[in-house]
């Protein structure tokens, strides 16, 4: 558990980070998010005295973080960037046991880790263990940040912008991973990032900071629902909310039962599914745009849905493929309900 | 620097090393044998070959002199270079580089024209021209080697929970190493050529044919001298090269 109390960063007359309180529980995701020069990098820097706080308190498990000598304190808190941080002249296996050997720890146990970490990130089987990180494409060297980071099994994890030089793909693979690491580890992560998906992505709070301030702390839900000023909601953006808002949503909570067909009849009900003896989906019956109500359109690995995928992602295939209506699909491919434009909007979760 | 010669491969470089190293011992230790030689291209000279010490004599010496001189140079420099760098020394970084420049512009021969009415003449005097003459090149890299450290980097170490002498042991030294070398390369190789003018005041040197050779107008004296002196800095330019080699860890600086 991390708590800010009257946190305040001062450089002369300025006030960097304006008296900032607020608690991050343990295992919880929080991103710090805001416009540049709004404070959070500050922020973010202070919990690990990277930067000296100016007035306030930082508790870390309710230890006031300056009881401690810094060097101590930071080999308690894992620290990722950006891949710039590697150092280029150590391998993998010793960028990642950097923290343990300041630690002193035996070298059996820091081999264990290493591929611990190695097979926790997915590197284990690419015979990365002895590269170089000039050796490594931007996925895996930032991979490789985040395993130092977690090296001595720290509680806490600040990250600050580490995907912010990555591409969109791999910033996408990256954050599938993160949030999975998370889960798996339940680490309290302190997150700074520029990138709103990024953070709806990935938080379970979000605080929200301008010049110096905490404009809001909370859930991304709320935070999209409810934006406390003009200046969250301009931040959020204005103009796909709605879209922002479904990025958060799974397709499983707007499923709902389809209605089968095992031949091409047209049933009763405007959407209707053929499937075959499998229950696996082969066209739809209506539900085309632009089309009559009696259309057959096969059904296309493409315009499926799964229940884990976001609703948004579901309603750009809609859009795309001009369908009404996308098949849920389970591991099989067999039918489990569908998900329709018209229920986009009946949310039950 | 030759490109061409840059981009051949590492092998034809050691060759290289290695056959110019067995020409400069065969040289020193055999110059005597070529005698004859320098009787036919010189016929008009007698003697052509500088017989007053023996040329292992004088390369030893020479070594002697610039291996004092530099370990010195590279001792102050890299010292004053760390200072600079450090937080504590910063302000006095703009202090140091000028000193370093002004040993540098001072031309070595009002060096010894100075310290000799002081250190009397031989060997001092030209180890303190040598010494000053050969800062320069070790402050300056040793500053701009641990500058091409990325400060992000050092944040990471920092960050990751090392001390100031952890990082600057593990993280910035290494790093920087390649530029550090590369200016101390520098300075032995202005120190081979200069501690010729060392025989100006007595100090034993390959200069010392050469400079015997100016004054009494034998000219196989001269080339004697100056041929070894000449094969000794390329022959060590080219060791430098491959120590620096080592310490490139294929980052981006390195390819260069």
């Amino acid at each position: 558990m991390i708590e800010l109390q009257g946190l305040t960063k001062r450089y002369g007359e300025t006030r960097v980070v304006d008296d900032i309180s607020l608690t991050v529980e343990q295992g919880e995701f929080c991103v710090l998010i805001g416009p540049s020069g709004c404070g959070k990098s500050t922020t973010l820097k202070m919990i690990n005295r990277l930067i000296a706080h100016s007035e306030g308190k930082i508790l870390l498990g309710g230890e006031d973080i300056t009881t401690l000598p810094p060097e101590r304190l930071r080999r308690r808190i894992g620290y990722a960037i950006q891949s710039i941080g590697l150092f280029p002249h150590w391998r993998v296996a010793d960028n990642i046991a950097t923290v343990p050997r300041l630690l002193k720890w035996p070298a059996s146990r820091i081999a264990e880790r290493v591929d611990e970490l190695l097979a926790l990130f997915q590197l284990d089987d690419e015979g990365l263990h002895d590269k170089y990180p000039h050796q490594l494409s931007g996925g895996q060297a930032q991979r490789v940040g985040v395993a130092r980071a977690l090296a001595a099994d720290p509680d806490v994890l600040l990250m600050d912008e580490p995907f912010g030089a990555v591409d969109p793909l791999t910033r996408d693979t990256l954050q599938a991973e993160l949030a999975r690491v998370h889960r798996q580890t339940g680490k309290t992560i302190v997150f700074v990032t520029h990138d709103m998906d990024e953070a709806l992505r990935l938080a379970s709070r979000v605080a929200l900071l301008n010049a110096g301030q905490l404009v809001q702390y909370d859930r991304p839900a709320e935070l999209l629902v409810a934006p406390a000023n003009d200046f969250v909601r301009d931040f959020i953006g204005r103009a796909d909310l709605g879209l922002k808002l479904l990025s958060r949503r799974r397709v499983e909570a707007y499923c709902r039962p389809a209605q089968r067909t095992r031949n091409n009849a047209i049933a009763s009900a405007p959407i209707t599914w053929q499937v075959d003896a499998d229950d696996r989906p082969m066209a739809l019956l209506g539900g085309r745009l632009g089309e009559s109500d009696i259309a057959r359109t096969v059904v296309n690995t493409e315009w499926t849905a799964t229940p884990e995928m976001s609703m948004k992602e579901a309603l750009s295939r809609m859009v795309w493929f001009r369908v009404t209506a996308l098949p849920v699909l389970d591991g099989e491919g067999r039918l489990l309900g569908e998900v329709t434009m018209s229920g986009v909007m009946g949310h039950r979760s | 620097m030759n490109v061409g010669a840059l981009s051949r491969p590492p092998s034809s470089r050691r060759a290289l090393l290695i056959s110019l190293s067995a020409l400069l011992i065969a040289l020193v230790v055999g110059m005597e044998q070529l005698a004859p030689l320098f009787r036919a291209l010189f016929p008009d000279q007698d003697p052509a070959m500088y017989q007053r010490e023996s040329f292992l004599d004088l390369t030893l010496a020479h070594l002697a002199l610039v291996l004092v001189s530099s370990l010195i140079s590279v001792s102050v420099g890299v010292a004053a270079g760390l200072f600079v760098t450090r937080p504590a020394g910063r302000e006095f970084e703009p202090l140091v580089s000028t000193l370093a420049a002004i040993g540098q512009t001072f031309p070595p021969a009002a060096v010894l024209a100075i310290v000799v009415p002081v250190a009397g003449f031989g060997f001092v005097p030209t180890l303190v021209a040598l010494v000053l003459y050969g800062l320069l090149p070790v402050v300056q890299n040793t500053v701009a080697g641990l500058g091409t450290v990325p400060s992000q980097m050092l944040e990471a170490a920092r960050g990751n929970g090392m001390n100031a002498w952890q990082i600057l042991w593990h993280i910035e030294l290494p790093l920087a190493m390649r530029v550090i070398i590369a200016g101390v390369r520098v300075s032995v190789i202005i120190n081979i050529g200069t501690a010729t003018i060392g025989s100006t005041v007595g100090a034993k040197t390959l200069g010392t044919p050469i400079i015997a050779g100016l004054v009494g107008n034998n000219l196989p004296y001269v080339i004697q001298g100056a041929v070894l002196v000449g094969l000794l800095a390329i022959v060590t330019d080219l060791a430098f090269e491959r120590l620096e080699q080592r310490f490139s860890f294929g980052d981006s600086r390195a390819a260069s």
